[in-house]
């Protein structure tokens, strides 16, 4: 009966040890790495880039985490070492590369700052989440106008909230058009030609109509407005839209009406589709789109359809960007590397290497020049298709969610061919007033 | 006459429930086959995505051989799970018998107050703690490449709360046993490893089966724990992430594969195993 | 701490039991009044009446308890209790040099602040078994018995004080790992943790019953609506899940134990299979094959079965349906293992005398099998009933709760269990103060559950019933 003590005492002991042994750690937060051994000092001779950075004494050595997409992970490793090796300085440090999507990445980088990369790339979309949840550290100085200058205007002013840049551009590609079988479909022009010679082929012309990201190519088109105001610490300050309008009701019943054909399916992934005529996507799935089309493998800019007001309208949409973040560090050192690393991985050479190796299109002014880059079919049909997208801008996440829903309701047939006018603008006006809710 | 027409009305009724049989098997194999038959399909076909048929018209091992190749990390992620399931069920198995050899024969203060605390604390939902587990373990330094013992420590840590199938068994060993082996002058300890222990194989094989079937499906945890560092994922997490990440094009005959090698050595353990399972799994229901 | 569980034990104790708490203290008080110096100094010092009573074993590890909880205290512990009444003051900040500093973490000043009290609790109540060994003690020794030694000590954690053996280990397991966690998520329901306050860079802190409001405001962005439609489908789906499996499942265990069917083991095994097969592989797969352009609507379109796709997971109704239907090719299996052992059970002879009474198959089923099985089940079919209320894998491998509408806020879908959603919601928003809400919800609905039907079922009612 009072042996209990004993198996109390080594219990708590137990813990005590564990956690007392643990908050060690945590109260020091990681700066044991200063005083790294192999310090070399002598700092600005970094050979390459044009942009050094501030020239700190001392490097530092440690690791450098890097999340980028699987396609291009032993791509980043290599250029990485690379970029080591030539700057000898630097040679304390090792690189870590990891797959993680630009859609995980966010999500990752936000449970737990202090544990994700170093380096991570993103889809501009989710900047002002990272911002705000101090995930993404600033660009001043040296290392903004090197962005300035090499990358397009666009690209730039994706990586920015407020009035401060936060990232490095790493291409300019992120953005949609069509690719489509060019025995199935004769006239990639007209939507409703698209889905009239898919439904006689028996075919799916896919688009993901409940996604944020593709469903304001038909509101876009029609002349309608959604964009965020932001401030410098990613809060959303005020919402720009003009939903619940006449042209509103144009775009959202063109919606139903394809969604209305039998051969429309919604989806945006290749490799998940299934007997597909044409598909409304990326050029990240050029490759996919190759090996399933073979030989008929087409891309056009997106088409144009005919409202219920008898106007044409071309299909709009998002031209966005992908970008290479950096963590808040709590070492200078660390930080001149991956600012230094970062801008390497975005410079002009590799990202004409990326291109030749995933097709990832360049939002460096240089390479965008690029023969290769200029003859690319996906590229260029994206390049034809910027005419008509605006720029993205930032969204709250909130505002996703609530596009999957309108696109859900259009699905599920809560918003019909039958739907009568004022149904559909009651729709809109709730999407509008929600999607202002967002901002305070 | 009469006894025709019964013999008669039996043959109609067993027909009825072979085929009724026969249907539900075809029901219940079905999703399996296709599963297996897609994973044969060759990777010029449709390019390793989603296609409309069942039947390739081009089988191949591709997939698996890609997955066993330099490119995959899927050896890897098997022997990570193994790892875990072993470890888990050993581990598991040893808490359980424990604290159910404690609760069944022993009789010390607080012990009804413990069988109603943990049943309580049963209640709350396990994702509820997900993120407090996380910055535990990450204290602890056993996130991302430290996971895999991570993942085994939150699995063991709490299983003691699951006794009660092995307690139910426990109860009904006589007790006349224990008391005649303690008038020899054995100890409890003595008791419990050399007279209960070997009276339990059914209920031992069953409680490490199920732990050792557990970690094959963890996504969502190991997910959290592990994110961020490839080399830590087990099956589920890699697999779930071709199907539903738009990074990964062309994987879907590729997780067929997978999901083919991993239901592989589990179904044929369960079956083997099968007999114990039944027994723990009744026993279990009517226990409650 | 290992023992905190057993805190009930503390109060109940000492032969004289009737008092409770308060006699408790009596006793403390006692003990400090009758006791010789040497106890007395124990009050303080921990382990030092066992020294020097040459009770060494215990004398030491008292000692230790106490000289390592002022060291946690000292140390660790104190410095994030001190701050657990604002939770931090200072975030993170930018220094000159473009590199950050972290300050306060929210986070860890609550984690810690409640381990911290925790340990507390557990230091208070071995200091209080440190007095009881004191006094034992010294009544044996009036008695003129001698003390145990430490051979003995240790020789009765291996067969009188054998459970405190077994148990140290995992009910501390319990104690970090899950009692620990649940504190601390309940109290993170009282604040403002979200994307908006997310430590290491923001802080958060207590808005007291803010979130609760939330829950059930009833606004364009409010939770109310929401959660009703989730809660009101979560005990649809547990109700369905749960019965629909049974009775399918001791249907088809009926038909396999039939009289004349042959191969029994063979249809068995080919049902168990799905109960192997991991549900990550079985359940995506499933999903796919009836998407809207999967492999069931193509093949139903190339048959001229149907002229139009069916939307099996984009229809609400349709995705509810589907999800319980396919929840049976999960359960069946499971219940037929259990149904099948039973039904053996009961005796031939209630049939045979039924028969010749003239009841026909489904009269017997309804008069016989059905109570016995009920009865049998009762439990079983309550812990499915709860399981179902949190079936996480059928839902969110299948519809992972779509399909949504704006009918629905924050990220609710139609097929969202409590459980998925707030599952979502922390992955997804990183919302974790209305997910802690939520989880307090799905205790207090399985609670509710759990504690009702328990209490009214036969086999708890009567336990000699059938027997």
């Amino acid at each position: 009966m009072k042996k209990k003590v004993l198996a109390t005492l080594l219990a708590s002991a137990m813990v005590v040890a564990c956690l007392s042994g643990c908050g060690n750690d945590s109260t020091t937060p990681a700066d044991g790495t200063t005083t790294g051994g192999d310090t070399t000092t002598g700092g600005d001779t970094t050979t390459g880039d044009d942009a050094a950075p501030a020239a700190p004494v001392e490097y530092g050595s440690g690791t450098i985490t890097i999340w980028v997409a699987e396609n291009v992970v032993e791509f980043t490793k290599a250029k990485a070492e690379e970029f080591l090796a030539a700057n000898p300085d630097m040679s304390g440090y090792t690189v870590s590369v990891e797959p993680v999507g630009e859609g995980d990445a966010a999500g990752n980088m936000i449970t737990d700052v202090l544990g994700g990369a170093d380096i991570y790339g993103f889809a501009q979309d989710q900047i002002t989440r990272l911002v705000s949840a101090g995930a993404l550290c600033p660009i001043v100085a040296d290392n903004a106008s090197f962005v300035t200058s090499q990358n397009d205007e666009g690209s730039a002013k994706a990586a920015t909230v407020g009035d401060m840049l936060y990232a490095y551009p790493m291409t300019s590609d992120n953005g949609y058009f069509l690719y489509y079988d060019s025995s199935v479909v004769s006239d990639p022009t007209s939507l409703e030609a698209i889905v009239a010679d898919c439904e006689a082929a028996g075919k799916n012309f896919y688009m993901e109509i409940n996604s944020g990201w593709y469903q304001p190519a038909f509101f876009f088109a029609t002349g309608c407005e959604l964009t965020y105001d932001t401030d410098d610490a990613g809060n959303f300050t005020a919402c720009n839209i003009s939903y619940a309008t006449d042209k509103g009701v144009v775009a959202l019943k063109e919606i139903i009406e394809l969604q209305s054909s039998s051969a429309f399916q919604n989806g945006s992934s290749v490799s998940s589709g299934t007997n597909i005529g044409a598909i409304v996507d990326g050029t990240w799935d050029s490759g996919a789109a190759q090996e399933i089309f073979g030989d008929n493998y087409a891309c056009a800019k997106l088409p144009s359809f005919e409202g219920s007001d008898g106007n044409t309208y071309q299909l709009s949409g998002f031209g966005g960007f992908k970008l290479l973040g950096i963590k808040p560090q709590t070492e200078e050192g660390k930080l001149a590397v991956c600012h230094a690393l970062a801008q390497y991985l975005t410079g002009t050479d590799v990202q004409l290497a990326r291109y030749n190796e995933v097709g990832w299109g360049p939002s460096n002014v240089a390479a965008q020049k690029d023969a290769a880059v200029q003859a690319d079919v996906a590229l260029s049909a994206l390049a034809e298709q910027l005419a008509y997208t605006i720029p993205q801008g930032n969204y709250p996440g909130d505002y996703w969610t609530l596009a999957t829903s309108l696109g859900d309701d259009i699905i599920q047939g809560n918003l019909s061919t039958s739907s009568s006018d004022d149904d559909l603008m009651n729709a809109l006006t709730t999407f509008e007033n929600t999607c202002i809710s967002y901002a305070q | 006459m009469n006894n025709k027409s019964m013999k008669k009305k039996r043959a109609i009724s067993n027909a009825i429930s072979y085929f009724v049989l026969i249907l539900i098997s075809i029901i219940w194999l079905a999703p399996f086959v296709c599963l297996f038959l897609q994973s044969l399909r060759s990777y010029t076909e449709g390019g390793g995505g989603m296609v409309e048929y069942l039947l390739p018209k081009q089988f191949s091992l591709d997939s698996y051989v890609w997955l066993f190749g330099e490119e995959s990390k899927f050896t890897r992620w098997y022997l990570n799970t193994l790892i875990i399931a072993v470890c888990v069920a050993i581990l598991q198995t040893i808490v359980v018998l424990c604290v159910s050899y404690a609760l069944s024969r022993m009789r010390f203060k607080g012990r009804t107050f413990l069988m109603r605390f943990w049943l309580i604390l049963g209640m709350f939902p396990g994702f509820l703690t997900m993120i407090c587990l996380y910055f535990l373990l990450q204290q602890m330094h056993l996130t991302q490449a430290g996971a895999i013992p991570g993942l085994i420590l939150i699995s063991v840590a709490s299983s003691g709360m699951g006794y009660y199938v092995t307690k139910g068994y426990f109860d009904t060993i006589p007790k006349a046993l224990d008391e005649a082996a303690r008038i020899d002058g054995a100890s409890r300890a003595r008791v419990f490893l050399t007279m209960i222990l070997p009276m339990s194989k059914p209920i031992i094989i069953y409680g490490a089966l199920v732990a050792f079937m557990a970690p094959w499906c963890d996504y969502v945890f190991a997910s959290y724990v592990a994110f961020g560092y490839s080399d830590s994922y087990n099956v589920a997490v890699a697999l779930q992430r071709w199907v539903w990440t738009n990074d990964y094009q062309g994987y879907f005959t590729r997780f067929c594969a997978g999901g083919f090698l991993v239901a592989l050595p589990v179904t044929i353990l369960f079956m083997c195993l099968q007999k114990y399972y039944v027994e723990g799994v009744t026993g279990g229901a009517v226990k409650g | 701490m290992g023992k905190e569980a057993n805190s009930g034990k503390g109060k109940k104790s000492k032969g004289n039991s009737n008092g409770g708490f308060w006699a408790d203290f009596k006793e403390i008080g006692l003990t400090f009044k009758e006791g010789d110096w040497k106890t007395r100094v124990s009050y303080l010092i921990m382990g030092f009446g066992p020294l020097l009573r040459k009770q060494f074993l215990r004398g030491i590890a008292f000692l230790a308890v106490e000289v390592l909880y002022i060291f946690y205290m000292v140390s660790f512990g104190w410095g994030y209790l001190k701050d657990i009444g604002t939770l931090g003051t200072v975030a993170r900040v930018v220094n000159p040099n473009g590199t950050f500093s972290y300050n306060d973490n929210s986070f860890f000043i609550l984690l810690y602040s409640i381990l911290s009290i925790i340990i507390t609790c557990a230091f208070l109540l071995v200091w209080r078994v440190n007095i009881r060994t004191n006094r034992e003690a010294e009544q044996l020794l009036a008695a003129g018995k001698k003390l145990p030694t430490v051979k003995q000590d240790l020789n009765s954690l291996l067969d009188g004080n054998f459970d405190k053996t077994l148990l140290a280990l995992p009910v501390t397991g319990v104690f970090v790992f899950t009692v620990l966690p649940i504190i601390f998520m309940i109290c993170i329901a009282f604040t403002d943790y979200d994307a908006n306050h997310q430590p290491p860079t923001n802080l958060f802190g207590w808005v007291g019953l803010e979130n609760f409001k939330n829950l059930f405001a009833f606004g364009s962005t409010g939770f109310g609506y929401t959660f009703c439609i989730i809660l009101m489908w979560t005990l649809i789906w547990a109700f369905f899940a749960t019965f629909l499996t049974y009775f399918c499942g001791m249907g088809v265990a009926i038909l396999i134990n039939k009289k004349g069917i042959k191969f029994k083991k063979l249809w068995r095994t080919i049902l168990v299979m799905t109960i192997a097969v991991p549900q990550f592989v079985s359940l995506l797969y499933v999903y796919k094959m009836f998407a809207n352009d999967g492999l069931i609507n193509s093949y139903l379109l190339k048959w001229g079965w149907i002229s139009t796709r069916i939307p099996f997971w984009s229809n609400p109704m349709l995705a509810k349906i589907m999800i319980i239907v396919i929840n049976l090719w999960i359960g069946i299996p499971y219940t037929m293992l259990i149904t099948t052992g039973l039904l053996m059970n009961i005796p031939e002879d209630l049939y045979e005398s039924a028969r010749i009474d003239g009841a026909n198959g489904f009269q017997m089923f309804r008069s016989i099998t059905l109570p016995y099985m009920l009865f049998v089940t009762g439990p079983f079919l309550l812990t499915q009933f709860t399981g179902n209320l949190n079936n996480f894998n059928v839902i969110y491998l299948l519809t992972q709760g779509g399909p949504s509408s704006m009918a629905l806020t924050n990220g609710g879908g139609y097929t969202d269990l409590l459980i998925t959603w707030l599952y979502k919601l922390t992955i997804n928003d990183t919302n974790y103060r209305m997910a802690a809400v939520l989880g307090i919800m799905v205790f207090v609905v399985t609670a509710v559950i759990s504690m009702g039907v328990y209490n009214i079922l036969p086999s708890v009612k009567d336990e000699e019933g059938f027997q």
